[in-house]
C-alpha cells in the first residue's frame, strides 16, 4: 500500500522558515496540488504569500497540533479538523505554528483547469542544495524543472543563480535575461540577490526597473 | 472575515449517510472547485471509506485528520494513526473503517489531464439527508441548483428522478427520468434503471415500462 505518515515525508527546510513536506511528488499525484507543511526554525508553517499569479483556490487543513492563520489581515487560531478555503487567490495569506507538533495539509489548483505541476515545486527543491553548495544537484532539479515548465521565469531565474555562483557568468547571463524576458519580476528580485554578485557588473545584466 | 475566505469545522459540519458511511461534506459546504474533496467520520469499528473503486485515470489521496483507522487497499490491510497519508490509484479497491471513536479521514481527488468536474454525488447525498429529515424544500433547492449547474447531464436528471421517487412524486420523479434518459446517449444509465432501489417506489408505475423500452 502506498502510504506514509506525514512525519516520514521528506523535509525541505524553506529560507522563510516553514518546512515543506512533499504529498505530491512523494506519490506521483498528477490529478491535483497538495502539500504539507510543519514549522521550521521561524515557527512559521504556512508561506506568507497570495495565489494572484496561479490562479489557485486553496485548501489549508489543520493536520495536528495549533496554527495561527493570517489571512487578508485576519488572524485566526486554529486547531486540528479546522481548515481554511481561500477562494480569492488575491488575497495574502500565512501561517505560524503555537505548537511544536503543528502540521497543515494543504489542496489547490486552478478551477476549471486541468492540474499543472507548479513550477515552485522544482525551485522549492532545489533551494536547500543551492543553500549548502550542492550546485550539481540544485542544477538537476531545476533543469527537470525546464523540461516538465519550459520557459518557467522562476526556475529559469535560479539555474541563473547557479550558474552565477559556479562561476559559469555567460550562462547565467543568458538565462537570466530569459527570465526577465519572461516575467519583468525578475528585474526587480536580480537587482538585489546575493547569488548573482559575480554578474551583477557585466554590461549585459538586467537594469534596475524604470 | 472577507468574503474571499472561509474557516470550516469538520465537527460543525452537518453529516449525511451514504453507503453505510458518515460523510461530511466539505466540497459542498464550501463550494472548493479544483478538486473533490470530502471527510468522512466513524466511531471504533465503523465504516469510514465505502468500499469502492476509482475509474480510469481518477486518484485519491485519504488523510487521516483525527483518531486511527484501517486501511484495506487491493486487500492489504494497514493501520493508519492520525497524520497518515494513503494514495490509492484508479481502478484500484479500497476501504476504511475507524479503529478510534471520532475518527476523521478526509479524501482528495481528482482525473489525471482533466480539470475537477464535479458529479455531483455529494451534493445529491446532502440533498438526500434534507429529504430523510422531512426538509424537502432545502432538499429542493439542491436538487434544482445541481441542475441548473449542468442541464445538460443525463446524471443529475437521473439523480433528481431517484429524489423524487424517493419523495413520493411520481410525476416529478418520471419528468427527470425522461430527460435523464433523453439526455444519455450513450445508454450508460439502463443499469442503473434496472438495479437502483432508489426507484423501487416507481418500479410498478406503467411509465416505468414505458420509460424503459
Amino acid at each position: 500500500m502506498n502510504l506514509a505518515h506525514i512525519d516520514e515525508l521528506d523535509a525541505i527546510e524553506m529560507p522563510d522558515g516553514f518546512v515543506w513536506r512533499p504529498v505530491r511528488r512523494r506519490f506521483g499525484i498528477r490529478a491535483f496540488g497538495t502539500n504539507a507543511y510543519t514549522p521550521g526554525a521561524s515557527g512559521r508553517v504556512v508561506e506568507e504569500h497570495t495565489e494572484g499569479q496561479l490562479g489557485h483556490e486553496e485548501l489549508y487543513l489543520v493536520l495536528r497540533g495549533r496554527v495561527r492563520f493570517t489571512v487578508d489581515g485576519n488572524e485566526h487560531e486554529l486547531g486540528p479538523g479546522q481548515l481554511v478555503f481561500v477562494r480569492d487567490p488575491s488575497l495574502r495569506r500565512g501561517a505560524v505554528a503555537l505548537t511544536d507538533d503543528a502540521a497543515v495539509l494543504a489542496v489547490g489548483g486552478k478551477p476549471g483547469e486541468a492540474h499543472e505541476i507548479s513550477a515552485w515545486e522544482y525551485v522549492f527543491l532545489s533551494t536547500p542544495h543551492l543553500q549548502e553548495g550542492r550546485y550539481d544537484e540544485a542544477r538537476q532539479l531545476l533543469q527537470e524543472g525546464l523540461a516538465a515548465k519550459p520557459g518557467s521565469a522562476p526556475v529559469l531565474y535560479n539555474l541563473a543563480c547557479v550558474e552565477a555562483l559556479v562561476g559559469a557568468g555567460d550562462k547565467a547571463l543568458e538565462l537570466l535575461n530569459e527570465s526577465v524576458a519572461a516575467d519583468e519580476r525578475f528585474r526587480e528580485y536580480a537587482q538585489k540577490d546575493e547569488d548573482l554578485v559575480s554578474i551583477r557588473d557585466d554590461p549585459r545584466f538586467p537594469g534596475a526597473p524604470a | 472575515m472577507s468574503e474571499g475566505y472561509e474557516i470550516l469545522t469538520l465537527d460543525e459540519v452537518e453529516t449525511a449517510s451514504h453507503r453505510g458511511s458518515t460523510l461530511i461534506p466539505v466540497r459542498h459546504v464550501l463550494g472548493f472547485r479544483p478538486a473533490g474533496v470530502n471527510a468522512w467520520i466513524a466511531d471504533t469499528g465503523g465504516q469510514l471509506i465505502p468500499p469502492h473503486e476509482e475509474d480510469s485515470g481518477n486518484e485519491e489521496l485519504y488523510a487521516v485528520v483525527r483518531g486511527r483507522a484501517t486501511f484495506t487497499v487491493a486487500e492489504e490491510d494497514a493501520d493508519a494513526p492520525a497524520g497518515t497519508l494513503v494514495f490509492v490509484p484508479p481502478e484500484v479497491s479500497r476501504t476504511a473503517v475507524a479503529a478510534e471513536d471520532g475518527t476523521i479521514v478526509i479524501a482528495v481527488g481528482g482525473t489525471v489531464g482533466e480539470a475537477f468536474n464535479p458529479g455531483g454525488w455529494d451534493s445529491f447525498v446532502v440533498a438526500d439527508g434534507h429529504r430523510q429529515a422531512g426538509r424537502l424544500d432545502e432538499a429542493r433547492a439542491i436538487m434544482a441548483q445541481l441542475i441548473a449547474d449542468k442541464p445538460d447531464y443525463w446524471a443529475t436528471h437521473y439523480n433528481a428522478g431517484c429524489f423524487e421517487s424517493l419523495a413520493g412524486d411520481a410525476d416529478a420523479a418520471f419528468e427527470h427520468l425522461r430527460r435523464a434518459k433523453e439526455l444519455d446517449a450513450e445508454g450508460a444509465s439502463a443499469e442503473y434503471f434496472r438495479g437502483d432501489t432508489d426507484l423501487d417506489n416507481v418500479r410498478d408505475d406503467p411509465r416505468f415500462q414505458e420509460l424503459l423500452g
